[in-house]
């Protein structure tokens, strides 16, 4: 099946479009993406394959199996077509009762149908709060697209910009189309990306080889953007891959992906072999003489080797260390060549762009920030999972409207975006537009898509003290700003949060924070003073009591609270002195308990299982929590 | 060529230039760390930042990675870059509260201690040593290992690497004096070059002048020990020679000249006390040459002048003369001749220095012969040093007890020592015999070139033409020497002046068709005029004898030597001798 340009791609398209028509049903079942697998979807798909055998004769059902569809809190999800039912969390139990109820007839298993928090039932997927108020484009054919199969991505309409471009479009022409798409990177910095292949079409001509790189390296804590498009839709990314080598005239792209992404790196591989069998990489792709190869290459998981100089040098076999970047990597790059390097959501939107108009695209989003983010929503949010919302869209509506808000009654704190160098979000700012320059201006900033969500029980020095820690074991240690800097600044946090924190201790880390952005070498460093400067901007008066008081109001911090059991709600049920590892309670039967407090190791397990609240956290000073 | 403004003063400067070199050219001083004019910038310890301002955009950069271009302007003191490279310093401060380096610059930037936790390394990670192995040596012993805080410099697997060349070069680079090479770096062990000239008593670079007011006064490479005539690696010294001057194809070569005379005035060897161990030289470091003593009080010596043994001013110092010197019956029955006055000398310039020192000099006999010598002993005397005498055939000992040494000798008490030093023979070069053979010229039994007559030709040898001078001949002090000097320089003079020179008379003249070739002439002739050479006799190579007309001194001894009769005086032939006799008869 050699594809010679677009007149082969529709024809494949329309063929496989009447291949499908000719089934009565459509099982979707999410299985081939690494957070399905992990709830046992493919049992549940073993189950399907085994009834389906049985009722072959009756009807003729499509199985397809997709990566994944955002809503990770209630995978394994399987869908039935045309209807659109949605069941969630499906077990392999429950698969004959689904086949007898909405693939034999049209009815729903009440029963496996998601619900909402608030306690609505949706049947139907298009009409889950979660989905509707998203804009799914990027992620979109997920549902419609088994990830290791070209031919559902050709039947959803891919390799069609791919034809288009080498058959009408001038490379320039197409870079053009991309500046007035107006996309930004999706990796972190939101640099224009036609501006970014102009400058390396122009190093080009003077160099003559130049390469492409996708950066899959995505080591933000929380976030998998990255990993469910490499995992759920690879041909999207590659497409783009080939149409930025046409548009900057390469040969050779990279695809750097971390080892922690087997299954990504499995389906990208595959992609990249069904590609060039179908003559969409290679020597003479689509007959149109322009050549170009993709490799892949598997990062040790360094969250610095996503810096792009890091990247390039681990790219060439030297560690992932970053270098100063006065001269842009799209003049000197990899092997001192210029190289374009495009995140993989960034490059997923390119065949997008070209198949629906650089003019559509801007007609989503904002003035500055154009098309849709995904985010990977985490946290302590009711509806934990990947969304794709139109540029624009205010936090407020992401949290409630699609996270459904916080799970438990719990009160909002604080939402961290943009990973490790990102900032915390307060709540009077939840207004806020999801925007490149609307997040920066509040101090923190769009990042690569995690969106971590904070309730009350959050510390926020805590929080600060986690990513300081996080940047801490990542910081690749050349340059003194960033190692010395997070260093003493993790050493403070860890003293404040001790009960050690002293008078200065704030404006100190304020003045660490600013040093770290002037003076470091590279991104890591120059943001990492993000967390602890928003958080003491948004949150500086629970940083005073930790160290004025000696005092966590969300009671996290272990050197500040001790555990102890109210004897007036204690109805001595034993179920923390059963729990309790170091057996540090006593109590008989029935009998109000106690804690042995030189025992005690602050695990919590006592507060987590009492249910009358009798186990309390006493501030060592002042008043209980 | 760019123009660009530092600190608001027009600079033009090439393209490609660094701020940090541009800034050099400009003398405008940007505190470093991590940069090294050898190697590729690294960009690491941030202390080089300045500020660019261009349009309405200000920005704080690393001066030694960034490229100027034109228009560029740099300002590189303003309140920012302080604030900037004083957290750098305090943070390092406080990584390295010991190092001296930080603790200046720091100083300099008004940093004080105690904002932050402090750790007690004196790695500051600039990376220097990793980057001059790799870039420059082509090695890569060492590298960086681990990653963020605990990042560190180290060898694979923390053993010493094997392909260290022990160059020494990380240690050198290395600003902060963290480097131990040959306990952690290296298997194999760091040789330190020796300074000849100071004795060995301190070490030299590999490219060095030889000592100061070397002629010509040039630095040389130590071939044997230069890493890139050895590997290919480093070439460092071309990078820093503004006047392009190394030239690393240059050998060692042989040069012939003709000469028409020569002086011998290769001078003389020391004594190696060595051989006699009851001094205990070689054994305690407190046991010194003279010579050795010489370059410690020297202004460029290695204590740069200062009188300073294991790192500490002695208080007690003993001399002791005639080490090696006035053998009866030994190799070396001379007085060395020299030992009286300038061990006289060392004592009063230990005087000079170390007031309280109590010194003491062991002599056999004082042999002050010289002009305002005697006076000059008196003196040294006068200042306190004590003379005590002592018979040669009666041996001192050096001894070390708990660290400190004693000197006994009979008819004294033991005297305590910090120091004792040793008045060394002056010997015969080691290739004196060697040069007396190529020369033809003769030793005396002491092993010293041999005068043709101790008195009336003192400088002259039996050789024509060859001349001494210096201790060559036999130990002599300076005034001597260069008296002597004088005199076998005008002796070639008076030789070299000439246009022609006159020659004996009455020389030897051989006979070729008698000759037999036996060499009997050769090896007779006192002044080595004779030489065999090959002729053709009626279709035959035969060996003749041949008379250097220029050396011979018309003596006779060949011709009285010669089996054949073909050696004859001119003139005076046997048979004119003899038909001379019988006219007078
Ligand atoms: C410490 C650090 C980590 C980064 N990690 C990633 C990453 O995991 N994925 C990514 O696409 N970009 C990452 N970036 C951003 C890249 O350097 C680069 O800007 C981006 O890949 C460019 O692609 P874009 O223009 O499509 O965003 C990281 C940057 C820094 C400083
Ligand atoms: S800022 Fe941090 S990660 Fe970046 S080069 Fe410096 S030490 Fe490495
Ligand atoms: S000298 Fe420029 S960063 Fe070290």
């Amino acid at each position: 099946m050699l594809l010679k340009g677009s007149k082969d791609v529709e024809r494949l398209k329309g063929e496989l479009e009447s291949r499908y028509s000719r089934f009565d049903k459509e099982i979707v079942i999410t299985t081939n993406a690494t957070c399905c697998k992990l709830k046992k979807s493919k049992e549940v798909e073993e189950a399907f394959s085994r009834e389906l055998k049985k009722i072959a004769s009756t009807k003729k059902i499509n199985m397809r199996l997709t990566g994944c569809l955002g809503f990770c809190e209630i995978e394994p999800i399987v869908i039935i077509n045309p209807q659109g039912i949605l069941y969630r969390e499906v077990k392999p139990e429950d698969v004959a009762e689904i086949i007898s109820e909405s693939v034999l007839k049209d009815d729903v298993v009440t029963r496996l149908v998601y619900t909402s928090p608030s306690g609505s039932a949706y049947a139907n997927k298009a009409d889950i709060p979660f989905y509707k108020k998203q804009l799914r484009i990027v992620t979109g054919n997920n549902d419609i697209i088994n990830p290791t199969s070209i031919e559902d991505y050709i039947a959803a309409g891919g390799y069609s910009a791919l034809a288009r471009v080498l058959e009408t479009m001038k490379p320039d022409e197409v870079t053009e189309e991309i500046k007035k798409s107006g996309l930004r990177g999706r990796g972190g910095g939101g640099f224009p990306t036609g501006k970014k292949w102009e400058t390396c079409l122009k190093a080009k001509e003077e160099d003559g080889v130049c390469y492409v790189i996708c950066n899959a390296d995505e080591g933000d804590p929380g976030a998998y953007m990255d990993r469910s498009l490499l995992e759920s839709n690879p041909h999207s990314v590659i497409e783009g891959m080939i149409i930025g080598s046409y548009a900057i005239g390469s040969n050779e792209g990279y695809i750097y992906v971390r080892a922690e992404y087997p299954l990504a790196v499995e389906h990208v591989r595959h992609a990249l072999q069904q590609a060039e069998a179908c003559g969409c990489l290679g020597d003479n792709i689509m007959g149109s003489g322009h050549r170009f190869r993709i490799r892949v290459s598997r990062g040790a998981g360094a969250f610095v080797c996503g810096e792009s100089t890091a990247l390039m040098a681990s790219l060439e076999g030297k560690v992932g260390r970053p270098r100063a970047k006065y001269v842009h990597t799209v003049e000197r790059g990899l092997w001192n060549k210029p190289t374009t390097l495009n995140n993989v959501e960034t490059w997923s939107n390119v065949p997008l762009i070209i198949n629906r108009g650089a003019g559509w695209f801007a007609g989503i989003g904002t003035k500055g920030s154009k098309g849709t983010k995904i985010f990977s929503l985490v946290g302590k949010i009711n509806n934990t999972g990947l969304v794709e919302v139109p540029m624009g869209m205010t936090l407020r509506e992401i949290i409630y409207d699609i996270g459904g808000g916080i799970p438990q009654d719990k009160k909002f704190k604080a939402v961290q975006t943009g990973g490790p160098s990102g900032g915390c979000i307060p709540e009077n700012l939840l207004h806020l537009p999801v925007d490149f320059d609307e997040l920066s201006g509040a101090g923190s900033m769009m990042g690569s898509g995690g969106m971590i969500v904070m309730d009350e029980d959050t510390c926020m020095v805590d929080v600060a003290r986690y990513f300081i820690n996080f940047l801490k074991d990542e910081s690749c240690g050349k340059c003194v700003a960033c190692r010395e800097g997070i260093k003493q600044m993790l050493h403070i946090l860890e003293r404040i949060c001790g009960g050690q924190g002293k008078e200065g201790d704030i404006e100190l880390l304020e003045e660490l924070g600013a040093y770290c952005v002037d003076t470091s070498l590279c991104a890591l460093g120059a943001t990492a003073g993000n967390p602890v400067i928003t958080t003491i901007k948004y949150f500086r008066d629970e940083y005073e009591k930790h160290i004025k008081e000696k005092q966590c109001p969300a009671g996290v911090c272990k050197a500040l609270f001790q555990y102890s059991i109210s004897t007036d709600d204690c109805n001595g049920c034993g179920a923390c002195r059963a729990k309790c590892p170091v057996e540090a309670i006593t109590g008989g039967k029935k009998e109000a308990h106690s804690i042995d407090l030189s025992q005690c190791i602050k695990c919590g397990v006592c507060f987590d299982v009492c249910r009358f609240d009798a186990v309390k956290k006493v501030p060592l000073k002042g008043a209980v929590l | 060529m760019i123009n660009i403004k530092i600190n608001s003063v027009p600079l033009e400067v090439e393209e490609g230039t660094t701020i940090l070199e541009a800034a050099k050219k400009g003398d405008t001083p940007i505190p470093t760390l991590c940069h090294h004019p050898a190697l590729d910038s690294f960009g690491a310890c941030r202390l080089c930042v300045v500020e660019i301002h261009y349009g309405k955009r200000v920005k704080i950069v690393t001066s030694c990675n960034y490229e100027v271009w034109d228009g560029l302007e740099v300002f590189t003191d303003t309140d920012r870059v302080r604030k900037s490279r004083a957290m750098t310093l305090e943070l390092l401060l406080a990584r390295c509260p010991d190092v001296r380096m930080i603790k200046d610059l720091a100083r300099e930037y008004g940093v004080k201690q105690g904002r932050f936790s402090e750790e007690s390394d004196n790695c500051i990670l600039c990376g220097l040593c990793v980057r001059i192995c790799k870039e420059r040596m082509g090695v890569g012993a060492a590298d960086f290992v681990g990653r963020g805080v605990d990042m560190k410099i180290d060898t694979p697997y923390s053993r010493g690497s094997d392909a260290c060349l022990a160059c020494g070069a990380c240690v050198t680079v290395c600003p902060t004096g963290a480097i131990d090479l040959e306990k952690r770096f290296s298997r194999n062990e760091p040789v330190p070059l020796k300074s000849v000239f100071n004795a060995g008593m301190s070490t030299k670079p590999v490219i060095a002048t030889p000592f100061p007011q070397a002629v010509p006064n040039i630095p040389v490479i130590d071939s044997a020990n230069c890493v890139y005539l050895r590997t290919g690696g480093c070439r460092t010294c071309e990078t820093f020679c503004e006047a392009k001057a190394i030239d690393y194809d240059q050998k060692d070569e042989t040069v012939e000249v003709d000469v028409g005379t020569i002086i011998a005035a290769t001078g003389f060897d020391l004594y190696n006390p060595e051989e006699k161990p009851e001094y205990g030289y070689g054994k305690y470091p407190e046991v010194i040459t003279g010579l050795e003593f010489e370059r410690l009080v020297s202004a460029s010596g290695p204590t740069g002048g200062k009188i300073l043994i294991n790192g500490k001013e002695p208080r007690k110092v003993v001399f002791i003369q005639c080490v090696g010197s006035r053998e009866e019956g030994g190799k070396r029955e001379y007085c060395s001749r020299v030992c009286c006055m300038y061990t006289a000398k060392h004592a009063h310039l230990v005087k000079e220095r170390l007031k309280d020192a109590e010194i003491s000099i062991f002599y056999t006999d004082l042999r002050a012969f010289g002009k305002g010598y005697e006076e000059f002993v008196n003196r040294v005397k006068d200042e306190g040093t004590t003379y005590r005498r002592r018979e040669l055939n009666e041996p001192i000992e050096v001894t070390k007890k708990k660290g400190k040494l004693t000197v006994t000798a009979k008819g004294h008490p033991a005297l305590e020592a910090d120091m004792v030093i040793l008045a060394t023979a002056v010997v015969p070069r080691e290739d004196s015999l060697e040069l007396a053979r190529k020369l033809n010229i003769s030793l005396s039994p002491d092993g010293f070139f041999l005068e043709a007559h101790p008195k009336l030709k003192p400088v002259e040898t039996l050789t024509g033409g060859i001349f001494l001078a210096g201790c060559a001949q036999g130990p002599k002090d300076i005034p001597d020497t260069v008296s002597q000097a004088s005199g076998a320089a005008s002796r070639a003079i008076s030789i070299l002046s000439k246009d022609t020179i006159m020659m004996e008379a009455i020389t030897a003249a051989v006979n070729e068709a008698k000759c037999r070739g036996c060499g009997l002439c050769v090896e007779i002739c006192p002044f080595n005029a004779i030489e065999l050479k090959e002729i053709n006799r009626l279709g035959y190579t035969v060996k003749v004898a041949s008379v250097n007309e220029a050396l011979c001194k018309g003596c006779g001894s060949c011709s009285a030597a010669c089996l054949s009769q073909a050696v004859q005086q001119k003139g005076f032939t046997d048979t004119q001798i003899l038909e001379a006799i019988r006219g007078i008869v």
